[in-house]
């Protein structure tokens, strides 16, 4: 019995070092995205943004909703998205709690002029609207484009990532480091 | 149905982002400052074992693929802006949420900016349609039709080079990224 238990935790370690944590991680989140595949369709995240814009501006000025063409185009809340999204708020909770890490700090500063928690939380607002915006633009973010969409071998996809990539490595270039 | 699979589909994936650390903008930082390469390789295995498994099980039943089209100047001007709000807030609009659940304060401020980037972007779109959408659209164009590949072929194609990606990358440093505060 003492054997086995002190068994376990060796064979478990051993595991870790021939496999990354990402190298797992990525196994399992690339089998998530084909079964979506299989069963509804593709992840996606940022057009449940504008359909929430859509439900709100709905029950306020129905008028204005209705000859909106965006929010036409995009439809309704009641969708699979919006319930991944809901399922990704859930997600996050469940994996901060179970995985024994203690509470999430309520910022991390990422770029030496964040010297104040307002510059920060200033900056995380200012990069939502961006990629929002962005996202919208191209018709998906990094789940719908690059995840879905490279999956699915889209040139959309990978025309998005190289922009992304492009774009967010030369302002995390630019902006100084926050260590 | 769907509205379950959708649900269950995000809890596991907003499980996944929280343990790869795609959730802490200190860890997407270090990567897009090429410090740290565990997120680049992570999505690289995913679109790779997400390809090769879509269309192989394609073979087998009907599957919902949903390919978007390339409107080349919305496409790529899009990614550019999404590019400096990535870089920027160490957000993205999924992981903004996944942050949020697990009590980060700058999530729900980058979930607010989102909110204002919709609200802005739905009442432009009517304006933007005619300049970034209809134009230089190449319409739902895959790498397979674009090489006249077997959709198969050309999945494996692509795991393989981004798998072989993954092996030039450097290794990475033990240390994290980049300090919590708060």
């Amino acid at each position: 019995m003492a054997e086995t238990v002190a068994a376990r935790p060796v064979a478990a370690e051993q595991l870790a070092v021939r496999a990354p944590r990402w190298a797992v991680l990525g196994v399992l989140f690339g089998l998530l995205s084909v079964a979506a595949i299989a069963l509804y369709g593709p992840i996606g995240v940022s057009t449940t943004y504008p359909r929430l814009i859509g439900a709100i501006m709905s029950a306020l000025a129905p008028g204005a909703a209705a000859s909106n063409p965006y929010i036409t185009k995009v439809g309704g809340l009641l969708k699979p998205e919006t319930m991944l999204v809901v399922g990704l708020l859930i997600g996050g909770f469940l994996a901060r709690r179970l995985s024994g890490e203690g509470k999430a700090p309520a910022m991390e500063r990422v770029h030496a002029e964040e010297r104040t928690p307002a510059r920060r939380y200033l900056n995380a607002f200012m990069g939502g609207v961006l990629i929002i915006f962005g996202a919208r633009l191209a018709g998906g973010c990094t789940s719908g484009h690059i995840i879905s969409g490279i999956t699915q071998l889209a040139i959309s996809g990978m025309l998005f990532a190289a922009g992304v990539f492009g774009a967010g490595m030369l302002t995390a270039k630019l902006m100084k480091g926050g260590n | 149905m769907a509205l379950l699979y959708g649900l269950l589909v995000g809890v596991v994936m907003g499980v996944l982002l929280q343990r790869v650390r795609a959730s802490s903008p200190g860890m997407i930082l270090s990567n897009l400052r090429l410090q740290n390469l565990s997120i680049i390789k992570f999505m690289a295995l995913t679109i790779a074992v997400g390809a090769v498994g879509a269309y192989a099980l394609s073979l087998f039943m009907p599957m919902h693929f949903d390919i978007k089209p390339t409107y080349v100047l919305g496409v790529l001007g899009g990614g550019l802006v999404f590019g400096v709000g990535f870089g920027l807030g160490g957000y993205c609009p999924g992981t903004c949420v996944v942050g949020a659940g697990e009590g980060r304060k700058d999530a729900l401020f980058a979930i607010l900016g989102g909110i204002v980037g919709a609200i802005v972007f739905t009442f432009a779109y009517g304006a933007l349609e005619p300049i970034l959408f209809k134009p230089f659209d190449l319409g739902k164009i895959t790498l397979a039709s674009v090489l006249h590949l077997n959709p198969v072929v050309a999945a494996v194609g692509l795991a393989a080079v981004f798998i072989g990606a993954i092996a030039l990358m450097p290794t990475e440093r033990g240390a994290p990224p980049a300090r919590d505060r708060g």
